[in-house]
């Protein structure tokens, strides 16, 4: 990806929290396990040489467990944080560089993010939690009111503009902090785990919230978060993180079905494969013994949804991509996959 | 050791032994004592100045004499003075002494009175504004509206210039953290420092009047707005704040959009303390020339008239509750971040219309007509009350004389006088190597040396007799303090019914000045020493307490849940679980009832209790005295230094992790 086309380009990137954070930034002991660093030097890496692009418009999820670094290197990405070093690249502008009050007017106009714990303001109603971006940038009273209500309208909020935050569900209070970082109407959003804090049902709500808003507004967005359903719901691209460092990126099919390490396939191991594998990935060549029953499928199919048509079909399935048959597959393969059997 | 199965109370071979010594140094002091009786106790007649104390005199005299033409009067001091006397006097006009050319204040009795309630009404609500009115009504009823005008007049100066110092340094503690580091050791002292100490050597660069009272106040005011307000800034919660640096504020935008409006809460609390701390000082500043209810208080405790003292001491305790009340009050109604509703807003705004409307009424007719600007002499039940205490006094010391003099003399003759044999009548060195062993042992090494400069340096000054007079009154007072307080503590712990009962009460013990405390306690026990330890016990009582039950609250539950299921007995419980889980908080409530009780046995000194407050006393009165009265509140710094070091130390070596 070149640097032009990308919202976000971000590299060589270090977060070293402790006494001398600069000496540990690429020397050998960068490398030890982390509490081996503490111990011998007193220092945390927190991320340790993380490099991505997101594309415009791109979901870039990242997830890790619970310490791996994803919130610090989210703050390092808008320098609520100040990373130790390496090179943020937002919309062609290195973060790094700009001043204090440029970094300001972007954090105003450019990028937003959502908390954990939604981080509103409890002494504020609503529609001025949702309009204090603008607020704060010198816009008119009347005129952030009426953007804030647009977005109140957008995330469903209508009738709560006059409420304060812990008059609200936690549901809603992160409805409040999503039309929060929406009412800039920014480039670029980021999301840190904004949904952890749910409960299951209302958490599937606010994913399908966000995929619709994405869909309407497509927004870039970096999202965090340690559910790998949620990761699978949202993301084009899927970062994993470890000890602070990126272990694999890439779509969600590749990371199933080529885990780097145990750790990813760890993460992977209880999601049902045939929900997120395209027939792709299991078409093979046809065997000696097998002839074709002369019906196709697309590649791009995901396995659960090809399940009827190849159990119909009686034999081998030709996959199809561009025209041309990359493969078969037959029921044996599909129920291998659904079964849970690991493929080869 | 029976109970097998609780491994907090195991007992190290370490700690036997330094128990033993402990009690060793303690058996040989007290032989090496008595042989050595009465010998270098380095013991200063009254009227006798030391010669550091002479050369004070003459240092306090040479300062007095560049008053007019020092350029450190011209430049700093005098225009601090003439400033700050300006705004009190202002305050003063207001509400309690002749404005102008006029005969009476700005506002006479109705219009204060109106103006309070209205005050009251607009910060909290109607009841406590009409307790308000009740309280400061009853005042002049007690044929002190003017003392207690004054008070109040001088409490709200002082407030007023303590906020506006505390409050912007307070937000700039809470903001940077270099800021919070360097103002911590201040703040630190100043709550260690008893109040008697600096009122001499303010009178003497300020001159003795309002302006160095206020000064006085402001000194011990100001570290408690500074404290809270640092305190409320840095408990915002950081997701909120967080969230809105992502927004892209300034930090103005963050301090008065955010950060502010968070801790509104706390800063309140802290208005609360400035006011409370205010006032309990305004009236010990009496002696340094603050107007107002402390002058009867201090007469009447001079001259030992207990009825006269009571009935001040009852106004001063009106105003604490009427000012501590309304200012809570406001508290308690910021309980949400939630604004009441439109229709509570609009009753409230039309309420708030009447009384603004009766507060003018009342101001006009106080300026108006006479029976509403001066304060009606028929209403006057003084005379009543002052008899009826002292016959509730006299009444009590006779037929109770086995609890009144009784006490006083079991814990004088069993306590008090062995204990200044051993520290005060015997060699000066002995006492200087016991205590520097003795906090070696308890607090280590730093703790030792500590001791050894700061008692070195109070033998030096040559008040080292009276000093350990007034420390032993202060040892005394603070083992029966803790006596009673961990006892209480431990039932409040225990008992959340007892704890919510006994708050209200601890609480308002805690805000009432100690001067009021002595006026009773020096009409039960007369003029001596013990009437300084009691009235130290009854003042630091509450604090020991409120600590001592925390920290047993504070007991996890499983350590509790894992004795009684090996069958602890509740003596057991107590004895061997929570006391010795709650040691941190024992040491931490014995370091605070030093302080406290070190801070009131001075003022003992007032009520024949000898010893270091009296030659505070003595030095404020007798010119040729002026050097040793400083001396000695230089010496009562020096002790209260000392003492809370070796707490800290021993706090400090005992939360040390344990491997
Ligand atoms: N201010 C700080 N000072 C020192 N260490 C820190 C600081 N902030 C984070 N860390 C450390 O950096 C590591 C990464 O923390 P981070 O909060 O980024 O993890 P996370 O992946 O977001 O975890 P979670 O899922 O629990 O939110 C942790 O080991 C944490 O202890
Ligand atoms: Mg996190």
């Amino acid at each position: 990806m070149s640097e032009v086309s990308s919202a976000i380009s971000v590299n060589n990137l270090w977060q070293v929290f402790g006494p001398n954070p600069e000496k540990i930034v690429g020397s050998a002991d960068a490398s030890l396990p982390r509490a081996e660093l503490r111990e011998k030097t007193g220092n945390t890496a927190a991320v340790r040489d993380v490099s991505f692009d997101v594309a415009p418009g791109e979901v870039f999820v990242v997830m890790g467990l619970s310490g791996s670094g994803k919130s610090t290197l989210v703050r390092c990405l808008t320098r609520l944080i100040e990373p130790t070093s390496g090179s943020v690249v937002l919309n062609g502008e290195d973060i790094m560089k700009v001043s204090d009050a440029r970094l300001r007017e972007l954090r105003r106009t450019k990028f937003s993010m959502v908390f954990q714990n939604f981080g509103l303001l409890p002494h504020r109603k609503v529609i001025d939690n949702i309009a204090f971006a603008l607020e704060v940038n010198g816009v008119s009273k009347e005129k952030r009111h009426a953007r804030a209500n647009e977005v109140i309208e957008l995330v469903g909020l209508q009738g709560f503009a006059y409420a304060y935050p812990e008059q609200l569900s936690g549901g809603m209070q992160q409805r409040v902090g999503l039309a929060r970082a929406l009412a800039v109407n920014p480039d670029v959003m980021f999301l840190d785990e904004p949904f952890s804090a749910l409960d299951p049902l209302i958490r599937r709500d606010m994913q399908t919230e966000v995929i619709r808003l994405h869909e309407e507004l497509g927004k870039t967005m970096v999202f965090i978060t340690h559910d790998l359903s949620e990761a699978l719901k949202l993301g084009d691209r899927i970062a994993i993180m470890r000890d602070g460092a990126v272990v694999q990126m890439g779509t969600a099919e590749e990371l199933i079905a080529n885990p780097a390490d145990a750790y990813v396939e760890d993460f992977t191991r209880d999601i049902p494969k045939s929900h997120v594998l395209t027939v792709r990935t299991i078409a093979r060549p046809l065997a000696d013994t097998e002839t074709a029953t002369g019906r196709t499928i697309p590649a791009e199919t995901i396995i659960r949804d090809a399940t009827a048509a190849v159990l119909d079909a009686n034999g081998p399935v030709a996959v199809v991509a561009n025209g041309n048959v990359i493969g078969y597959i037959k029921s044996r393969d599909i129920l291998q996959v659904v079964g849970g059997g690991t493929e080869a | 050791m029976s109970v097998r199965t609780e491994p907090i109370i195991a007992i190290t071979p370490k700690r036997i032994s330094r128990r033993w010594i402990l009690g060793g140094l303690l058996l040989s002091w007290i032989v090496l004592a008595q042989f050595l009786r009465g010998k270098a106790t380095l013991e200063l007649d009254n009227p006798d100045n030391s010669p550091f104390t002479t050369w004070a005199g003459e240092v306090a005299d040479s300062i007095r004499d560049n008053r007019t033409d020092g350029a450190a009067f011209k430049f700093f001091f005098n225009p601090i003075r003439e400033f700050i006397d300006g705004f009190v006097t202002l305050s003063r006009e207001l509400i309690a002494i002749p404005s102008g050319s006029s005969s009476i204040p700005v506002l006479g009795w109705l219009g204060v009175i109106s103006v309070i309630g209205f005050v009251v009404y607009a910060v909290s609500n109607i009841r406590m504004a009409t307790a308000a009115v009740a309280l400061t009504f009853a005042c002049g009823a007690l044929g002190l509206w003017t003392d207690s005008m004054d008070t109040l007049a001088m409490t709200f100066a002082a407030v007023i210039l303590s906020l506006a110092i505390g409050i912007p340094v307070g937000i700039w503690a809470g903001l940077s953290d270099r800021v919070l580091k360097a103002v911590t050791p201040i703040l630190d002292l100043a709550q260690i420092l008893p109040t008697l100490v600096y009122l001499a050597p303010l009178a003497l660069f300020f001159l003795i009047g309002p302006a160095s009272a206020t000064i006085a106040t402001m000194v011990y005011s100001i570290p408690i707005a500074v404290r809270l307000t640092a305190f409320g800034i840095r408990g915002v919660p950081t997701s909120p704040v967080e969230a809105s640096i992502s927004m892209g504020t300034t930090k103005r935008q963050l301090l008065q959009k955010v950060q502010l409006p968070m801790s509104s809460r706390t800063i309140i609390m802290g208005v609360n303390q400035t006011v409370m701390a205010a006032l309990s000082f305004v009236v010990i500043a009496a002696l340094i020339g603050a107007p107002g209810l402390g002058k009867p208080v201090i007469d009447a405790l001079i001259i030992r008239n207990v009825g006269e003292g009571f009935v001040a001491g009852i106004a001063v305790v009106l105003i604490a509750i009427m000012l501590d009340r309304s200012t809570s009050a406001a508290i308690s109604s910021q309980d949400t971040f939630v604004p009441p509703s439109d229709a509570d807003r609009k009753r409230r705004r039309i309420g708030l219309a009447i009384a603004g409307i009766l507060a003018i009424v009342g101001i006009v007719l106080s300026r108006q007509l006479a029976w509403a600007a001066f304060f009606p002499k028929q209403i006057d039940i003084s005379k009543q009350i002052a008899s009826a205490s002292d016959s509730s006094v006299k009444w009590v010391t006779e037929n109770m004389e086995f609890l009144t003099a009784g006490l006083s003399k079991a814990v004088t003759v069993g306590v008090l006088n062995p204990l200044e044999s051993v520290l005060a009548n015997s060699p000066w060195y002995l006492t200087v190597v016991m205590i520097t062993l003795m906090s070696l042992i308890l607090g280590g090494i730093r703790s030792a040396i500590v001791s050894a400069t700061l008692l070195g340096a109070i033998v030096a000054t040559g008040l080292w007799y009276d000093t350990m007079i007034t420390f032993t009154q202060t040892i005394v007072a603070t083992l029966l303090t803790m006596v009673v307080g961990v006892i209480a503590g431990v039932w409040i712990g225990r008992n959340a019914r007892a704890e919510r009962a006994l708050r209200p009460i601890l609480d308002a013990g805690q805000t009432l000045p100690a001067f009021v405390y002595l006026i009773p306690m020096l009409g039960f026990f007369g003029p001596s020493r013990f009437t300084a330890i009691a009235t130290g016990i009854v003042y630091s009582i509450p604090i020991v307490v409120k600590i001592v039950g925390q920290g047993i609250r504070d007991v996890p539950v499983n350590m509790i849940e894992a004795a009684t299921s090996t069958g602890s007995t509740k003596w057991q419980l107590i004895t061997k679980v929570q006391l010795p889980a709650a040691k941190k908080s024992l040491l931490l409530a014995t370091n605070q009832g030093l302080i406290f009780v070190l801070a009131v046995v001075v003022i003992g000194g007032f009520v024949g209790a000898g010893g270091l407050g009296y030659l505070v006393l003595l030095g404020s009165s007798k010119p040729e005295l002026q050097g040793k009265g400083l001396v000695a509140g230089f010496c009562i710094l020096l002790l209260g230094v000392m003492i809370d070091r070796i707490a800290q130390y021993m706090v400090a070596r005992n939360s040390a992790p344990k491997h």
